[in-house]
């Protein structure tokens, strides 16, 4: 691995100073779970790395009953899996954290990585999605926030200006009779990243007679995540029935561009995506139902 | 504009770690792995290099009492922990309870893995005195043991759990 100098700034707004200084050429270090590999692999020879670990703001999770659930950057994906705080808001979360990666992993990589890094073979980022959660980003003169799916621009590729650095996640509280639910399926060991991972939230209408709101998130089957919206449409106003659902799924696995490679062929990974958008769609409304 | 014009100039680092309780001050290059640091300026080398990248496990090193892939872990990223290896588990009286149920048990062929396997589980015993079947399944669902001794590895840690 070539060699790079490690800065180590106390404050968001130096740290940005310090990205902006060197132009693009010095990259955010936190968990250094993805970064690492890339560096050793000769993919990224960054003339500098910021490491932002000391900076104190970026740290804990906190909940607000009206701003929701709020993620400091460097809150490790092991963190999230054993909070009893995210277990009693989102326990979704825990129950995804528990399959990402190993134990080695989780314990060093962190939210803030796993979203900055563009990686397209993870699973945060469709439950952030369907949860309509937003991130907050820092910058060297102001900062700004965007919903989570507009970060995503291509493979390995963000709308995280060089000098801006991804400082929070905020997960607006579940509307009344919602219910999300999360599958991520890996067709090699239970340690690979995913073939396909799928969200989907069902907020119920009042009376819940019939679906309100819908996402449908899938993950891991095209350059970044992203929101089958007719599958979501179809759902918005009707009554949920088993039927109703297949449709949606099937449509759904139409509106991700996945690709053939040792994780499954095309077709296979669309397949997994009917499969998987039923059966999360199918428990997301249970949920709202309150069973 | 690559790394090549900054690697001339850059400098090393001093970093102070606790490793395996004993305070210690090193120099190290910005680029160094902690593997590589215990392993080639420690000299403890019990820990060993496997897949490179964070899967297998045979690397495995306890940061702050945590696993982590020592292969990925920077050492300047190390500065203010405390690291544990393999050679720290024991003491003057005799080795580690997981490493006595090891032998026990049958728990290892080539060896590669060991010291992964028993750093992972000691620190799966120390948050969890008693897990389940499951538990252990789940925790040390991230290192592999290529001959194949994952009953034997269950029973070792099993017959320890509880007695810690």
């Amino acid at each position: 691995m070539k060699n790079f100098d490690y800065l180590e700034p106390k404050t968001v707004s130096e740290a940005c100073k310090l990205l902006h200084r060197h132009g693009g050429a010095a990259k955010v270090f936190a968990g250094g779970a993805h970064l690492t590999i890339l560096m050793k692999q000769g993919l990224l020879q960054p003339e500098a790395l910021v490491n932002i670990k000391k900076i104190a703001a970026l740290r804990g999770i906190a909940f607000d009953a009206k701003k929701g659930l709020t993620l400091g950057a460097l809150v490790t994906h092991r963190e999230i899996e054993t909070s009893t705080l995210v277990q009693e808001k989102f326990p979704v979360l825990c129950a995804a954290e528990k399959e990402v990666a190993n134990i080695r992993v989780r314990n060093m990589g962190t939210v803030g990585g796993n979203l900055a890094s563009g990686e397209p073979l993870t699973d945060l980022a469709q439950i952030f999605i369907a949860l309509d959660g937003k991130v907050k980003i820092g910058g060297p003169k102001r900062s700004r926030s965007i919903p989570v799916a507009e970060l995503f621009v291509d493979f390995y590729t963000t709308s995280l200006a060089e000098d801006e650095i991804l400082t929070h996640v905020v997960l607006p509280p579940l509307p009344p009779r919602s219910g999300i639910e999360y599958i991520r399926f890996s067709s090699s060991s239970v340690v690979d990243k995913p073939t396909a991972g799928v969200a989907v939230r069902v907020t119920l209408a009042p009376g819940k007679e019939s679906c309100k709101t819908a996402r449908i998130v899938l993950g891991c089957v095209g350059p970044t995540p992203v929101r089958a919206r007719q599958a979501e449409s179809l759902l918005g106003g009707k009554k949920i029935t088993p039927e109703l659902l297949a449709e949606a799924a099937g449509v759904a696995s139409q509106e991700c561009s996945p690709t053939s490679d040792l994780r499954g062929s095309e077709p296979y990974k669309r397949a997994i995506v009917r499969t998987l958008v039923k059966r999360a769609a199918l428990k997301a409304y249970e949920r709202a139902l309150g069973h | 504009m690559s790394g090549a014009g900054a690697s001339a100039k850059v400098m090393k680092k001093t970093i102070s770690l606790r490793v395996n309780g004993v305070q210690r001050s090193l120099e190290v290059e910005p680029r160094t792995m902690l593997l590589d640091m215990v392993r080639e300026q420690l000299g403890l080398t019990g820990a060993k290099l496997g897949c490179d990248m964070q899967v297998c496990g045979a690397c495995t090193l306890l940061l702050d009492g945590k696993p982590v892939s020592a292969c990925s872990v920077l050492a300047v990223d190390a500065d203010g922990a405390a690291v544990q290896t393999i050679e720290g588990l024991g003491d003057k009286y005799g080795l580690h309870p997981l490493q006595e149920a090891f032998m026990e048990f049958g728990a290892l062929q080539c060896g590669y893995c060991t010291s992964g396997f028993v750093l992972t589980a000691k620190a799966l015993l120390d948050e969890c005195p008693k897990p389940s079947d499951e538990q252990i399944r789940d925790y040390l669902a991230g290192n592999f043991c290529r001959c194949g001794c994952y009953q034997e590895i269950m029973q070792a840690i099993k017959a320890v759990s509880g007695k810690a």
